[in-house]
């Protein structure tokens, strides 16, 4: 396959991956929406964590916007991956951190003191953070990739892939955060 | 690409990243797995004709724990209507129909070396075997396979103390799924971006066979609904193991109160038929698609209102995700909101009016070759008819009411897609064997397959609709346990009767498959004289289809007898003669 | 012995096959012509085959119909049934003869088009936008018609009236029903899941004074020509509760109250004349619940108000089982 090709043959299966992955949060946020109109439901307030980590994906998904735009005027841009990695690893600190002020909060996930509600609020989050681990991993490739100068102006279909996945995290993750401040 | 002299036996059979060996692969699978599911069918069915005797062959497959004496066990009952629906819905019609026509076609039919990522591919294959090892194993899990029905509602799947099946089984099954669904979003992402990005030359959207646009819809139908399905589940696992209330709500089981409260079942239901409905379609569309192709091949005649068959297979696929809730008319739903499905259900009898319409007029006039092909294709159009029409009967909500999960639905569905889906797949086998294998499956073995399947499958399938109007409910272990359901045994040995005749007789297809394999007679390079791409590459397989350079294409189809040529079929790498109207 | 035997003759039948098919290739070589190309004697034994086998499949749905007809249910015993037995007729007539029109195109082009002689050329028709448009237009005509006829009698069974109905509780667990009636205060006392045990079944509260002159009950008595506002519950999984005589299901699902209001129209006594001695209205769970699922039932009795008055005072109330035993 020549190189244009595959770059919208790769973008394309990415962006088709997403859509499948946005399907799998709505069913998740959609069966938030049904239970909640039933009754016995109760809000829970968010810690403030959750702000700290939107924050910080945020801040990644700038760094990859400029590792980009780095490689594209033929420097390496190692060091704004790696800036980008931190910033991921950062975020998922915060995601445990919230946890566990929701567990001093006695928010649980199961057993006495959890609900519905509280259930629901660590799924939807556990499982954000799954697909944010997977693009850490990425991240990484993309780094150790670009120290061995993989990339050149003509070719970084990598840091293109990751950096697309991460904004959709990113995006994924203020779709999700709003919901539950607005929901739960 | 097209050397393959260092192939190892491991990376040629194996590890294979050549997407006509991988169809090979879930076709093989897929056949496995019929015969397994089949199997159990035929076991249950004969407690359901002679309700409570003994008979040495339960004993022989089940052993002495689930059929003592010879006699079925109830919950070895359920267990095997579970994993018979399980296994046939989503190892047979979805993997095996999908997974083998997909791979097979989709690069030879749009003139592609191969899939857009082969590794991914091989991915799918691996993952689609691991489940199946996954969910073999489960039929040997001391407390029984998963019991709860292929729908495995909460809380009946949720709860061990409710039947047995749910402990270890469920967990199997729910892991099975698991994978089973990775493998499907894998399959079903490269397909669509294949489709999307590696047409040959001239190959444009509307020059695809309609094979493809069903494949295609079908691809994006898996990848949108899948992703539902998976965290339905997931869901389901943390009831099931960490104790959360998302389905499980004021339950008292085996003298206990559980501790769950605040969980709704119905919202399992929700999101399992929003993939379910679904899957429905992601079923039945490629037997469409390979109907469509299969019928033209053999009327010698272009199809009917190509435009009209891809605008209804695209209206059935949209339409496919909101009809759900007609599956959930009883649970109590909004009446409001059982009107609005009824409304949108029903809707989708207009465009399978118009695909049978269209068939019909395909043959109109046609020169019609009565390949085994053509009689499976023939068979389908018959099943769509008949199950399609008794879908109005469970689509209306009123009506619903007295027939909902009677044989009437179990009849319905094992007709419309069931059967149709089946059918659609014989079709292909027997069309595309020759381009497979490069070798004929034997005519005569294919006919006498045919007739016996068309008829015992009829006499299996129809007689049930009068059950479910006598109000027999499905997944009942036995109707002698009800006066009213007396009467209804003698329909029930027919039906076990045609089921059993109509399982041996798929021996002969297996049969006929593996010998021909082996020793069939040598195919020539376009059998059928059909006009698509797959035709024109070689009879032996290599890797990248194509010796040289692939083809280009310059018309579309289906240039059956198109006046002019004095050949009644046109490829499609033939260009148009001056003057020439492409269709 | 008899695995030895099997073994033997499916061995015998394998080699059988591969005989046969072997001398078919081999005639096939002599002849210089692929033994597996369709010729025209094919076509001509296949299309007349097709036209035996779908004609013969036709009229054994009709012996299906005449033969079994006498096991379908009986017409609705209930008010609303007899508007969903005629909407059925209405569907079924339709479906019925869409079923045999279409089948008789199939069955007959197929007869009448089968390639006769390589001369025999098809007749090159792609599309036709009039015809089409037709036959879109017209089913989605009598589509129209069903979907209004259907959501008519949808409306009107789901929002029967209830203000004059008399309220049963049904309550399905593993694997039975049990029927509550409100007593004199016409009242259902409250319940709470975790109060179910012992003689409580039900989970019933004792202290809510409403709950004290309930009768819980192993039957269902209705009554003929009152309306009933059955309330729904279920102990542990999901059941349905399915009464076909009267065109009546519902879920029961726990965790919450599902309904279904109806009113009877044919006592027992009548049916029992109608359809014989042995005649029993039942209830019967519809959703698959575990392992005695296919036996789950319990008798429905429609009688006279007298009969019902004379029955229901004979039930003993919850006050009198509970307290009693304590």
């Amino acid at each position: 396959m020549d190189l244009n090709l595959k770059n919208t043959t790769y973008k394309q299966l990415l962006w088709i991956g997403m859509a499948s992955i946005t399907l799998f949060f709505a069913g998740l946020t959609s069966a938030v929406i049904v239970r909640s109109s039933e009754s016995g439901w109760q809000d829970i307030s968010m810690p403030k964590y959750f702000w700290y980590s939107t924050l910080v994906i945020i801040l990644g998904s700038i760094f990859l916007i400029i590792s980009k735009k780095t490689v594209k005027s033929g420097k390496n841009p190692a060091d704004y991956i790696f800036l980008s990695f931190v910033c991921g690893v950062t975020f998922a600190i915060f995601q445990f951190k919230g946890w566990s002020s929701l567990v001093e909060q006695g928010k649980f996930f199961v057993g006495e003191g959890s609900s519905p509600a509280s259930s629901f609020l660590y799924v939807i989050t556990f499982a954000h953070l799954i697909h944010v681990i997977g693009g850490l991993i990425s991240i990484f490739v993309t780094y150790t990739k670009s120290v061995n100068l993989k990339y050149s102006k003509e070719n970084y279909l990598g840091i293109e892939l990751t950096s697309i996945y991460w904004h959709f995290l990113d995006i994924l993750w203020i779709y999700l955060f709003a919901f539950l401040l607005y929901i739960i | 690409m097209s050397d393959h002299h260092n192939e190892t036996f491991l990376s040629k059979y194996i590890f294979s990243l050549d997407h006509k060996m991988i169809a090979k692969q879930f076709l093989i699978t897929g056949m496995f797995m019929g015969v397994v599911g089949m199997l159990m069918s035929i076991l249950f069915r004969l407690q359901l004709s002679n309700p409570g005797e003994s008979f040495a062959v339960l004993e022989w497959f089940l052993g002495e724990k689930w059929a003592p004496g010879g006699v079925l066990d109830p919950n070895m009952y359920l267990a095997l209507v579970t994993m018979h629906g399980t296994i046939l819905i989503f190892w047979v019609l979805t993997a095996g129909l999908t997974g083998t026509f997909a791979n097979f076609l989709i690069p030879l039919q749009i003139g592609a070396r191969d899939m857009a990522s082969g590794f991914i591919n091989m991915l799918s294959y691996w993952f689609f075997f691991a489940a199946t090892v996954v969910l073999l194993t489960s039929l040997f899990v001391e407390t029984g396979p998963a019991a709860a029905g292929w729908t495995i509602y909460p809380p009946l799947s949720a709860l061990p103390q409710a039947i047995p099946g749910s402990g270890l089984g469920q967990d199997l099954w729910l892991i099975a799924m698991t994978l089973f669904i990775v493998s499907s979003l894998l399959g079903g992402l490269n397909y669509i971006v294949t489709i999307l990005n590696l047409r040959t030359k001239g190959m444009s959207m509307t020059r695809l066979p309609l094979v493809m646009w069903a494949l295609f819809i079908v691809a994006i139908l898996g990848v949108l609904s899948f992703p539902v399905l998976l965290s339905a589940s997931l869901l389901l696992v943390f009831d099931r193991t960490f104790g959360t209330s998302f389905y499980l709500s004021d339950i008292v089981i085996a003298g206990e109160a559980l501790h769950h409260t605040g969980g709704s079942p119905i919202l399992f239901e929700h999101l399992f038929w929003f993939l379910g409905h679904p899957e429905v379609y992601i079923i039945l569309l490629p037997a469409l698609g390979i109907v469509s192709e299969v019928i033209s091949v053999n009327s010698r005649k272009p199809i009917f209102g190509y435009k009209a068959m891809v605008i209804s297979l695209m209206a059935i696929a949209f339409l496919s995700f909101i009809v759900w809730g007609h599956h959930m008319f009883i649970t109590g739903m909004d009446p409001f909101l059982g009107s609005v499905f009824t409304f949108t259900t029903l809707l989708i009898a207009i465009p399978s009016a118009v695909k049978v319409f269209n068939y019909l007029a395909t043959l109109w006039r046609g020169s019609i070759r009565f390949t085994p092909a053509m009689l499976f294709a023939i068979g389908f159009v018959s099943t769509f008819i008949t199950g399609g029409l008794t879908g109005i009967v469970l689509g209306d909500s009123a009506l619903d009411i007295n027939v909902h999960d009677t044989y009437f639905v179990v009849g319905h569905f094992h007709i419309v897609m069931g059967l149709s889906a089946i059918y659609g797949m014989f079709a292909g086998v027997y069309h595309w064997f020759p381009k497979m294998y490069g070798k004929m499956m034997n005519k005569k073995l294919g006919y006498i397959h045919f007739w016996v399947t068309f008829i015992s499958a009829y006499g299996v399938f129809f007689p049930m609709h009068f059950l479910g109007l006598a109000g027999l409910p499905r997944r009942y272990y036995s109707n002698t346990a009800f006066p009213m359901f007396e009467g209804l045994t003698n329909i029930n040995e027919i039906i076990t009767f045609f089921a059993i005749v109509g399982g041996i007789v798929q021996v002969l297809f297996i049969f006929n498959f593996f010998y021909s394999i082996f020793y069939g007679t040598k195919a020539s390079k376009n059998p059928w004289g059909s006009t698509t791409l797959e035709w024109t590459t070689p009879i032996e397989r290599i890797h990248g289809n194509w010796p040289g350079e692939i083809p280009t294409v310059k018309r579309w189809a289906y240039d059956y007898s198109k006046p002019g040529y004095d050949i009644d079929f046109v490829p499609q790498t033939e260009s148009l003669k001056e003057g020439e109207e492409e269709h | 012995m008899t695995n030895v035997f099997i073994v033997v003759i499916s061995f015998l039948l394998v080699v059988t096959l591969v005989q046969l098919v072997r001398v078919g290739q081999l005639l096939g070589d002599i002849r210089k012509k692929d033994f597996n190309i369709v010729t025209e004697s094919d076509n001509k034994r296949q299309s007349f085959l097709m036209l035996i086998v779908g004609l013969t499949f036709l009229t054994s749905c009709v012996w299906q119909y005449f033969a079994w007809n006498p096991l379908l249910l009986p017409s609705a015993s209930s008010e609303h049934g007899v508007i969903i037995d005629e909407l059925m007729r209405f569907t079924m007539i339709l479906i019925i003869s869409v079923f045999f029109l279409l089948h008789l195109f199939l069955f007959y082009f197929l007869h009448k088009y089968k390639k006769s002689s390589d001369k025999h050329k098809a007749y090159y028709y792609t599309h036709n936008n009039k015809l089409e448009f037709i036959w879109t237009i017209v089913p989605a005509i009598i589509l129209t018609g069903v979907i209004l006829y259907g959501l008519n009698v949808w409306d009107r069974i789901t929002n029967a009236d209830t203000s004059e109905a008399s309220v049963i509780e049904v309550y399905g667990k593993q694997f039975g029903w049990s029927a509550r009636y409100p007593g004199e205060d016409q009242k259902l006392g409250s319940y709470d899941y975790k109060l179910v045990g012992g003689a409580n079944a039900l989970g019933i509260d004792i202290d809510d004074e409403n709950s004290l002159d309930d009768k819980v009950t192993r039957e269902l008595h209705l009554v003929e020509g009152k309306p009933v506002l059955l309330k729904l519950r279920s102990q542990d999984i999901i059941h349905s509760a399915f009464m076909p005589h009267f065109r009546v299901q519902m879920n029961c699902v726990p965790g919450m109250t599902t309904q279904f209001t109806f009113t009877p129209t044919k006592t027992t006594k009548e049916m029992k004349m109608l359809e014989g001695d042995d005649f029993e209205y039942v209830l019967l769970c519809n959703k698959i619940c575990g392992v005695a699922h296919y036996n789950m039932q319990m008798k429905v009795v429609v009688e006279t108000q007298e009969e019902y008055d004379a029955w229901l005072l004979k039930q003993n109330t919850l006050s009198e089982k509970l307290l009693t035993q304590k």
